[in-house]
């Protein structure tokens, strides 16, 4: 159990990367066309007009894919910001009291969201919509990523719950607290 | 209920479950979900789903993961280690000499990186203790880190003006040419600052060193110039309208990779962690949009923000009044919360009194990041502070006194902005538009 989940967090993790990496490719190549068609404008040759339809549409829908995908992993990393401060002055006791509330308030909300999104992905599929662009992309697919990205996170947070019921504390405490660069903008 | 009652009790809400622990992401939503069922106004789950989906699909926001990944290629070369190297010999004739290393290059390191704790730790990493073994003032040292280092929030590429400027539908390319004049203006007023401090403090400061010959200037500063010329490429290209904002991203994170691989650093494990970290950072902040984006809908039909500009403005107060009472707010709402935070809750509820006051929102972004800079090095929480705790083992409030001359400083350059909003204003005004 313990090895699935960890590779699953791993595996959404990657997807994200990669939906990321992905958009670096395509806008790379589409600035190369735009360079190598200005390059052939001063040689007065005829440009390429080269284009990737619906560039915009298709990174923003691989965006949103890629920022929830990633919710669960971020979690374990102990990247993502909560006001820890209050907690910090608990005595032990009541720090995991405490810690245990907050896990099980996310889990309730991550379980709505879920749910919501799901619901959403699925009247987009049900009523076959697609984005208003070039190419017409069903906007179920991206919409179920975001949806299985949080359903990751409620199972991520679970995972947690579990943790502080078994060992008293979040499996990424030193992560998070070591975790002071660069997480604030 | 009345919408202030309403407003009061969702306000202390908010600060309970945001002190409980709740991630800060799903606190918004919660907060959301509550004032949208307290006013049975519109079906909660409905508008979760529609707001957060439109936030997170968006052609502008993915110029983020791709100036965060820019930043995390960079960090893994060689520039941090080079940082020192390369400037220290540039700084020998002025008065304050190596100080004034921090401030360039953590205005030069904020030019490839968006964030300011990470600014400060990379600069520090290699600055502070070469200070410190020549001997230079402890006090100096880690006061002008801190200070030097919020300029990565101002200077473009920067997190959160991309953040202002999703959640207030504003041109990040505008917002970015806007930043670039008052983060020289802040990083020169930190130089002087180091000048007139040397002048009067010359028993407090270590012997001069030998100056270096120019061609040796070079060699030391060799692999600085590449880095210079890659920023100046991709502000170059915002300014000139030939790259949008995401356009300019991805060709920085091109050419950084191109750097890293000039630079031998460029290896399967280098390129795996930074594009992992991007990817976590760009997902926490993604998430905090999402819940900010559906506590913004569910405010707008509570109708709280509406009935607050209204409220304000029936005071009648002067622009300037209005901003002492902002900048108060957000030095104190500072001391508690992060820097992303701080925005995306607030623009959700002041931008419509911003805008009902008159104040061009262009320039109320560069404001609100000078605000939420000085929020950094104000303790008990202020990132560049944790850092360098981390880095001296000073206590969070002595680094605090250290910084304060610059935090002062920085309530200088609101002021200035305030007085001259043409600071701000001017570049972007010279731009192409495209």
């Amino acid at each position: 159990m313990r090895l699935f989940l960890d590779k699953l967090y791993e595996a959404a993790l990657w997807a994200a990367a990669l939906c990321l990496a992905t958009i670096a490719l395509l806008v790379g190549i589409q600035l190369g066309g735009r360079l190598l068609d200005g390059a052939l404008m001063l040689l007065h040759l005829p440009p390429t007009e080269f284009q990737i339809l619906s560039l915009a549409e298709i990174s923003g829908y691989m965006l949103a894919a890629a920022s929830f995908m990633a919710l669960a992993p971020t979690l374990k990393g102990g990247a993502h910001i909560r006001v820890t401060m209050a907690l910090n002055g608990l005595p032990p006791a009541l720090r995991r009291a405490a810690e245990l509330l907050a896990f099980g308030i996310a889990c309730v909300a991550s379980a709505y969201m879920t749910w919501q999104f799901a619901n959403f992905a699925y009247v987009s599929y049900k009523f076959n919509e697609v984005s208003a662009g070039v190419i017409r992309v069903q906007l179920a697919y991206p919409q179920a990523f975001v949806a299985l990205g949080t359903l990751i996170l409620t199972i991520a947070l679970i995972d947690e719950l579990v943790t502080i019921v078994m060992s008293d504390r979040p499996s990424f405490r030193d992560a998070e607290e070591a975790f002071t660069v660069g997480k604030e903008g | 209920m009345s919408v202030i009652e309403l407003s009061l009790l969702l306000l202390v809400f908010l600060f309970v479950i945001l002190a409980s622990g709740v991630w800060i992401a799903l606190a918004l939503t919660i907060v959301g979900y509550v004032a949208i069922v307290a006013t049975l106004s519109t079906p909660p789950g409905q508008v979760l789903s529609t707001s957060i989906w439109a936030a997170s699909d968006s052609w502008d926001l993915t110029a983020l993961p791709m100036f965060i990944w820019m930043g995390e290629i960079l960090y893994r070369t060689k520039l941090p280690d080079d940082m020192f190297s390369g400037l220290a010999p540039w700084m020998q004739k002025l008065p304050g000499r190596l100080l004034h290393v921090n401030v360039v290059g953590c205005a030069i390191f904020a030019a490839v990186s968006g964030s300011s704790a990470a600014t400060c730790a990379t600069i520090g990493r290699i600055s502070l203790p070469e200070l410190l073994k020549r001997g230079y003032d402890e006090k100096m040292a880690i006061g002008t880190l801190a200070g030097a280092g919020t300029l990565g929030l101002l200077i473009p590429p920067s997190i959160i003006l991309i953040i202002y400027a999703t959640v207030t539908e504003q041109s990040i390319a505008r917002l970015f040419i806007a930043g670039v004049l008052p983060g020289i203006m802040l990083a020169g007023l930190f130089m002087g600052f180091i000048v007139v401090w040397a002048l009067l403090n010359k028993d407090r400061m270590p012997e001069p060193e030998p100056p270096m010959p120019w061609r040796e200037r070079l060699a030391a500063s060799r692999r600085l110039i590449p880095v210079m010329l890659l920023i100046l490429g991709v502000i170059g290209s915002i300014y000139g309208g030939l790259a949008s904002a995401t356009e300019a991203a991805v060709v920085g994170v091109f050419l950084s990779f191109a750097f890293s691989w000039w630079s031998g650093t460029l290896t399967v494990e280098s390129f795996r962690e930074a594009l992992l970290a991007a990817t976590k950072t760009s997902c926490m902040i993604a998430f905090i949009l999402a819940g900010a984006a559906y506590l913004t809908a569910a405010m707008g039909f509570t109708g709280i923000p509406m009935a607050l500009a209204e409220w304000i403005t029936a005071f009648q107060l002067q622009p300037w009044a209005l901003l002492t009472v902002l900048t108060i707010f957000y030095a104190l709402l500072g001391c508690f919360l992060d820097g992303i935070s701080m925005v995306v809750l607030t623009t959700s509820i002041i931008i419509p009194l911003v805008e009902k006051s008159g104040f061009d929102l262009i320039w109320f972004g560069i404001y609100i990041v000078l605000v939420v800079e000085m929020a950094q090095i104000t303790p008990p929480v202020g990132f560049n502070l944790y850092v360098l705790q981390g880095m001296t083992g000073r206590n969070i409030f002595t680094i605090g006194a250290y910084t304060l001359p610059l935090f002062l400083l920085m309530v200088a350059a609101v002021v200035l902005v305030a007085m001259f909003p043409g600071i701000a204003l001017w570049l972007p005004s010279t731009m192409l538009d495209r």
